[in-house]
């Protein structure tokens, strides 16, 4: 079979996640109970925590939208969801720890630092995961890692999660699009084996409305007609080998006028919000509010915008020194965000989810700022029907090492899945091979019920 | 004599003075520049090499103007690396009228400049900053640095990035004087040793003569080279194709060291071919259109397969193609098909269907439906035997279906009922839109379209594909193809994903060459030359790869034999026949010593075993396990048979090249002859042209004659197309009601087109260039060669890359590539290529596709008629308004407007045609200030500066260019609708 030529999901092998499960009649129905035990076998050494050998249910959780912020260079964990002793990167020499104050969050017990005050206020709503880890220093290997959950093969080219989350439940409403990105286009971010069908629809910055849909140009009522009456008898006369391209052409002439691109018009929101927003981040993350709203059912946010310290999150030497303003952007926006979702009873509806490569080491490197640091770092869940808890998983005291409950990106992402009501486990075809929706992923099950 | 800008001692003037005196000569010399390039005893520690260091090569140029070297060619002529670092010295006695003359000196490596034996000009090691600043590889270089460079003239051109450059005054005594230029290329990063790569840069010796403020290149002769923005790029474009004629040249002359062992090779076909049976062309059916061998085999097969369509035998009731296969497909396929499956039961033939399997006895009992193991099996109450295994039982309608069609007699004929009608010739210019793009890539040109349509001769469609044959865009078009077929997946920054060398450079280069078909897979098989600079060593390279060596073992297996290996990288293969041992000792032949299955290539036994029913994959090749050198496909070629013919028997590579590429392998023929059908027929013989094994052979004859004619032309590529597109079968007109191209070839389906040949043409068709920004992120060669690719300037689809901007930077953007990229990747091309593709791209029709060709930055390129749009000349003519309507009609979808469409047209043309052109447009605005503009590269682009000149760029990306001003604005507005509307017609799509 050509890997090109992606074929509808089929029918499957035998896979080992399913071997393992005691076949009731209903096995092929959604799965509603997961033996873990026999599949936590096929998962590397380091994941069979205690935790995971647990019969646990497999939760299928409300959520109808994932908000995905990827936070581009890597979050400083320590700096950020997973504070430790105050350190500093200005002492000569420098003293390793966070970089910030510590402040109490809406959780007893958790804390966040102190440029995260807002979000600290509503961590009931979130779940910090603090015990995620890889081996993959590096940011494009890493970005593709924690968006396909997957190590580069060779032989396949692996879809992100938004697009299988596309490809599993579409758009709410069939007049825009199921995936939208706010950022740039890559392959990370891409459909892979599912085929462009299940892509995103993209734009770079807020003001300029998505690539394709928005007219680069502003063309007038009296030349867009003009070139209709041209291209209509075109179309008109396609033969019929065309006749399907002529539809996907009406098709999208149809989310081009005002019913889609109607929620790019940020215009029409109350300023004050906006401005509780903040900046072309803030006004993305409410880009994606509006979407939402409109039925679009995966957004991926990109912050990496470079303007407030050139290095946005890979804050090596000095793109340290100016990191502080860029986790304050970050609690504006992510903070309203919450906020605004609740307003419109949406939060529980929408999962966000903040993605980034990997993590920061504790220690300062010569120059001030941080390395990378795969073995331990947070990613963060809220809203989504979740039942929050502030935090999840324990490091050690400079958020170097997993203590204890350490979660997969497989695992993270099988939790993502299953808020949205999607059976992790299932079989995506690639040609004649089944793949699982996650390399063998297991929700967090506290987060759940 | 040479006079400093700093104070010079009066010795060295004394000294400098004699010198020049003494080498003054009366004659004035005419000899060129003398480039000699000097690989050997070059010392690594920065210092220079002797001044009399031996050259290893040497070719002439006409100035002391040098920006890329002719690349060394080895083996059968692929490109190869020279040494880290190279030497290259350029000299020339040159003349100059006495006087106080200015001269530069330019560069990207470190370089010095003599004149009359003395040293007059050294670029400065630490300028531009770069490339003495750590800082340049995190990127954190500040971006002011850019403010220091030479500004020596009104029009002097300032230095692009990356390159040093220094000047003086220097006194020329009006005799004539040798001048000597060393550089350094590939030169060593000083910490790591890590080479820069082997550029050139701007390799420039200008001189400006006393008195004026005007540069010129340096240059022995009478040739006078201004030094000029416009100037360097009229001479760079000159020399670029001296340049590829050289490359052209050396490669023929590699080869032709090889000649008496390829025409050895050629023998032995020619050998083999006498000594085995011919295919006996079938003789025409009568009725049916004939121009060439290929369509006696078409017709016969026809004729032979219309007896099962005699009305008596056609039965009503359910239809086997329509209703029953389609759910065979979907739901049995999987397990049973082909010569791997489960429970021995293969439901893909008749035969194999009646007998059954291992278990259950006959799958079909014609007749009767309850006797049928295969209606017991999808109905069965029993978890355990109900099928399909791991899916929802079949619907009620399907089983309905199949009791049906059982009861009927289960008849199962080999082809759709279908029209057994042959279209006719498709027409003229129909055939030559379809010929012109699926040789050369793009749709033909208004003078391609005259001469076509002037010749009357009854030969000119023969005289069209020879012609087409003969050009070098050829090349360009088979490039997308290939790339997808091998993999090659550079990386412009840090390779990770599974990325490859840039071997498009070597395939690029083949194609031009039109190498012999079993040269090419034995050059790519033996992986020599260039890893990253374009030489089939690049596919040897697999980054982040586990075992490159059994990647690459994949895609030779599918590319060359049709032999599907993937899954055998962890297990063997549920559905083929292919084996872990077989992939991995392939593998090790290509690593030429044994090779460790690693742990990431498996799957957990204790997973296979746990529970249910019995696993279907099977894990042969614990981890750990040591795999020899072997040659596994014994079945089509062995070792005894290729003994005699393989160049160097103590080279695995080689053993597995020749043991491919042998005439006695006739799978080898057959699938390369496959491919190229495939390509022009849109459907292949074998229908998965990378895997054998799950396709039928339509024409098995006809396929083993192709394979045998290949052989014949001494595996020539372009033969094979000739008797392809020369056949009746291939110039017949499409059937639009096909979904897809009939096996039996009757007639062509619409073929959606390639997205490269879709991209292609339009800017060729409406004359717009193909301008891109370098596809390239370290613009200034800050980076060593193992972290940064430099794929050059863009001119075809093929030549862009991802730009992997996977850290979301503005400043890591290529906004002009973004925009063409965009629409590409919606038709189908890949931006990377982690894996390989079977045969030809199967994309389906999505959204986005109209939606970038209406709404996106690159359609708004193409329509507005800016001064450097092909059409803006094209409009301003003196012509009948319905001349130039049918000339666009011509030009973009190469046919004549309808008289409705042309009525149309003029209805909105007409009004202020005859006032379109405006007689005195006002003249241009000033040049601004003689600054260079600042440039981001990876080296500042952590830089807030450089990101916001990045979006800048981006946002005048999206602007586009100015409309030409000699336009009336409101007819041209007029214009561009109509073109638009023309550029976004459904027909672009599809190839008819």
């Amino acid at each position: 079979m050509d890997a090109r030529h992606v074929t509808p999901p089929r029918p499957h092998l035998n896979l080992p996640s399913e071997l393992s499960h005691p076949l009731p009649m209903n096995r092929r129905t959604f799965l509603t109970q997961l033996a873990a035990t026999a599949a936590a076998a096929s998962l590397p050494a380091h994941l069979r925590a205690a935790e995971t050998t647990r019969v646990v249910s497999l939760p299928k959780g409300k959520a109808e939208h994932c908000i995905f912020i990827w936070l581009g260079g890597g979050l400083s964990q320590i700096d950020t969801f997973d504070p430790k002793r105050r350190g500093s990167s200005k002492a000569k020499p420098s003293l390793p720890g966070t970089d910030y104050d510590l402040v109490d969050t809406a959780v007893p017990g958790v804390r966040f630092t102190e440029p995260l005050a807002k979000s600290a206020r509503l961590a009931e709503q979130i779940t910090a995961v603090r015990t995620v880890r890889h081996n993959i220093g590096e940011h494009g290997l890493a970005t593709n890692f924690i968006h396909t959950g997957r190590a580069v093969s060779g032989s396949i080219t692996y879809p992100s999660f938004g697009s299988i989350i596309a490809h599993e439940r579409g758009a709410i409403d069939e007049k825009v699009p199921a995936y939208l990105l706010i950022g740039y286009p890559n392959v990370s971010r891409g459909p892979g084996f599912l085929g462009p069908r299940h892509g995103y629809i993209y734009l770079t910055d807020t003001e300029t409305g998505p690539v394709g849909f928005s007219p680069v140009e502003r063309i007038s009522a009296e030349r867009a007609a003009r070139r209709q009456s041209v291209l209509q008898p075109l179309q008109d006369h396609a033969e019929a080998g065309l006749a399907d391209y002529a539809e996907v052409q009406r098709e999208a002439l149809r989310l081009a006028g005002p019913g889609f691109m109607r929620n790019f018009r940020l215009d029409e929101e109350p300023a004050a919000l906006r401005q509780a927003y903040g900046g072309e981040f803030g006004q993305r993350c409410l880009l994606s509010r509006r979407l939402v709203q409109s039925g679009v059912r995966f957004i991926e946010v990109s912050h990496n915008l470079n303007f407030i310290n050139g290095a946005g999150w890979d804050t090596h030497n000095a793109g340290h020194q100016n990191q502080y303003g860029l986790v304050q952007e970050l609690d504006s926006a992510f903070s309203t965000l919450i906020r605004d979702l609740e307003s419109k009873r949406l939060l529980d509806k929408t999962l966000i989810v903040i993605g980034t490569e990997f993590g920061r080491p504790g220690k300062f490197d010569a120059g001030g700022g941080r390395g990378h640091q795969p073995e331990s770092f947070s990613l963060i869940l809220a809203g989504g029907g979740l039942k929050h808890r502030g935090a999840y998983g324990t490091t050690d005291d400079l958020s170097a090492k997993i203590v204890e409950q350490p979660v997969s990106v497989p695992d993270f992402h099988a939790t993502i899945h299953a808020a949205l009501g999607i059976d992790p486990t299932k079989n995506l075809g690639a040609g004649s091979r089944p793949v699982p929706i996650t390399d063998g992923g297991k929700p967090i099950a506290a987060l759940f019920g | 004599m040479v006079l400093f800008r700093h104070p010079v001692p009066a010795a060295l003037m004394l000294a400098l003075a004699g010198f020049a005196a003494l080498r003054a000569s009366p004659a004035v010399s005419a000899a060129p520049v003398r480039v000699e390039i000097c690989e050997q005893d070059i010392p690594r520690n920065g210092d220079w090499a002797a001044a009399d260091v031996r050259a290893t090569e040497a070719y002439d140029e006409d100035a002391f103007g040098l920006f890329e070297l002719p690349h060394k060619y080895i083996a059968t002529g692929v490109r190869a690396d020279r040494a880290f670092p190279t030497l290259v010295r350029a000299t020339a006695r040159i003349s100059l009228p006495a006087g106080k003359h200015r001269l530069l000196l330019r560069s990207r490596g470190p370089a010095r400049l003599f004149v009359g034996g003395t040293q007059v000009l050294e670029t400065p090691l630490d300028q531009p900053r770069i490339y003495t600043t750590l800082r340049a590889v995190g990127g954190e270089v500040l971006f002011n640095e850019q403010d220091n460079y030479l500004n020596l003239g009104p029009d002097f051109r300032l230095a692009p990035p990356g390159n040093r450059e220094t000047w003086s005054t220097v006194v020329f005594s009006g005799a004539p004087v040798d001048v000597r230029l060393e550089t350094l290329v590939g030169n060593l990063e000083p910490k790591s040793k890590t080479p820069f790569r082997p550029e050139l840069g701007e390799t420039v010796v200008a001189v400006s003569l006393e008195g004026s403020d005007r540069w010129s290149l340096l240059s022995p002769g009478s040739r006078s080279i201004p030094y000029t923005d416009k100037g360097w790029a009229a001479y760079e474009a000159e020399r670029r194709s001296r340049l590829a004629a050289l490359n052209q040249a050396a490669r023929v002359a590699r080869r032709g060291e090889h000649a008496a062992y390829w025409q050895r090779r050629r023998d032995a076909g020619a050998a083999w071919l006498a000594a085995t049976k011919a295919e006996p062309v079938p003789s025409l059916p009568p009725g049916f259109p004939a121009h060439n061998p290929i369509d006696h085999f078409i017709s016969a097969r026809i004729a032979a397969v219309a007896e099962d369509y005699a009305p008596a035998k056609v039965q009503a009731g359910v239809d086997f193609h329509r209703d029953i296969r389609p759910i065979l497909e979907a739901q049995c396929f999987n397990c049973h098909q082909g010569a791997k499956v489960k429970g021995g039961l293969r439901l893909d033939l008749r035969e194999h269907a009646l007998r059954g399997g291992t278990g259950d006895g006959p799958a079909i009992v014609p007749f009767k439906p309850e006797a049928s193991a295969l209606l017991q099996r999808v109905t069965t109450t029993d978890a355990e035997d109900l099928m399909p295994a791991k899916s929802d039982p079949l619907p009620a309608r399907d089983v309905a279906l199949l009791r049906r069609w059982i009861a009927e007699g289960a008849p199962w004929p080999e082809f759709a009922r279908q029209s057994l009608e042959l279209t006719g010739l498709a027409d003229d210019l129909t055939f030559l839109r379809r010929v012109t793009l699926d040789t050369v890539g793009v749709v033909p040109d208004e003078r391609e379209i005259a001469d076509f349509l002037g010749d009357r001769s009854p030969e000119r469609r023969t005289r069209v594909i020879d012609r087409l044959l003969q050009d070098p865009r050829w090349a360009d078009s088979w490039m997308g193809y290939w790339l997808d077929v091998l993999a090659e997946n550079p990386n412009l920054i840090n390779p990770t994903r599974n990325n490859t060398g840039p071997f498009r450079w070597w395939l690029h280069e083949s194609l031009l060459d039109n190498k012999p078909l079993d040269l090419f897979a034995t050059e790519l098989i033996r992986m020599e030359g260039s890893a990253s600079f374009g030489g089939p060593a690049g596919f040897g390279v697999a980054s982040q790869n586990d075992v490159p060596a059994a990647a690459k073992a994949v895609i030779i297996g599918t590319t060359f034999l049709g032999v599907e290996m993937k899954c055998a990288r962890c297990h063997d293969s549920p559905s083929h026949v292919s084996k872990q041992s077989e992939l991995f000792s392939l593998a090790a032949m290509l690593d030429r010593k044994p090779v460790k299955v690693p742990m990431t290539s498996s799957v957990p036994m204790d997973h296979l075993t746990a529970g249910g029913r019995l696993p279907l994959i099977e894990v042969t090749l614990p981890p750990g396990s040591q795999v020899a050198p072997a040659w596994p496909f014994a079945q089509y070629c062995d070792e005894a048979t290729v003994a005699a013919l393989v160049e160097q028997p103590e080279n695995h590579r080689d053993q597995v090249a020749a043991l491919i590429t042998a005439p006695q392998n006739e799978r080898f023929a057959q699938v390369m002859a496959n491919r190229i059908w495939e390509r022009f027929m849109n459907r292949g013989i074998v229908e998965s042209p990378g895997d054998w094994e799950k396709s039928a052979v339509s024409h098995p004859e006809l396929l083993r004659w192709l394979g045998r004619e290949l052989v014949r032309s001494g595996y020539d590529m372009k033969a094979l197309t000739r008797l392809i597109l020369t056949s009746h079968a291939y110039q017949r007109a499409v059937d639009p009601k096909l979904p897809a191209t009939s096996p039996l070839f009757t007639a062509p389906a619409p073929r959606r087109i390639g997205a490269e040949q879709l991209v292609d043409s339009l800017f060729a068709a409406t004359g717009k260039p193909f301008d891109v920004e370098p596809v390239n992120i370290d613009l200034d060669s800050a980076r060593p060669m193992n972290v940064s690719l430099d794929l050059g300037i863009a001119t075809r689809s093929w030549m862009l890359a991802s730009t992997s901007n996977e850290r979301d930077r503005p400043s890591l953007a290529l906004p002009r590539n973004q925009v063409i990229s965009e629409v590409l990747e919606v038709f189908g091309w890949r931006a990377e290529r982690p894996d390989g593709v079977g045969g030809m791209r199967r994309v389906e029709s999505n959204v986005l596709q109209p939606a970038l060709l209406a709404n996106g930055t690159m359609m708004m390129w193409l329509v507005r008629l800016s001064e450097d749009h092909g059409l803006t000349s094209v409009v301003l003519e003196d012509q009948p308004l319905e001349q130039l309507i049918d000339r666009l009609y011509l030009r973009l979808l190469t046919r004549r407007p309808t008289a409705a469409e042309r009525a149309r047209c003029v209805g909105i043309l007409q009004p202020g045609y005859a006032q379109r052109v405006i007689r005195n447009p006002p003249p241009p605005a000033p040049p601004g200030p003689h600054v260079r503009p600042k440039y981001v590269a990876w080296s500042n682009h952590m830089s807030s500066e450089a990101n916001v000149a990045r979006v800048e760029q981006a946002a005048a990306a999206r602007r586009g260019d100015a409309p030409s001003p000699r336009l009336d604005d409101a007819w041209r507005q007029r214009f561009e609708d109509v073109l638009w509307a023309l550029l976004n017609a459904p027909e672009w799509t599809h190839v008819m």
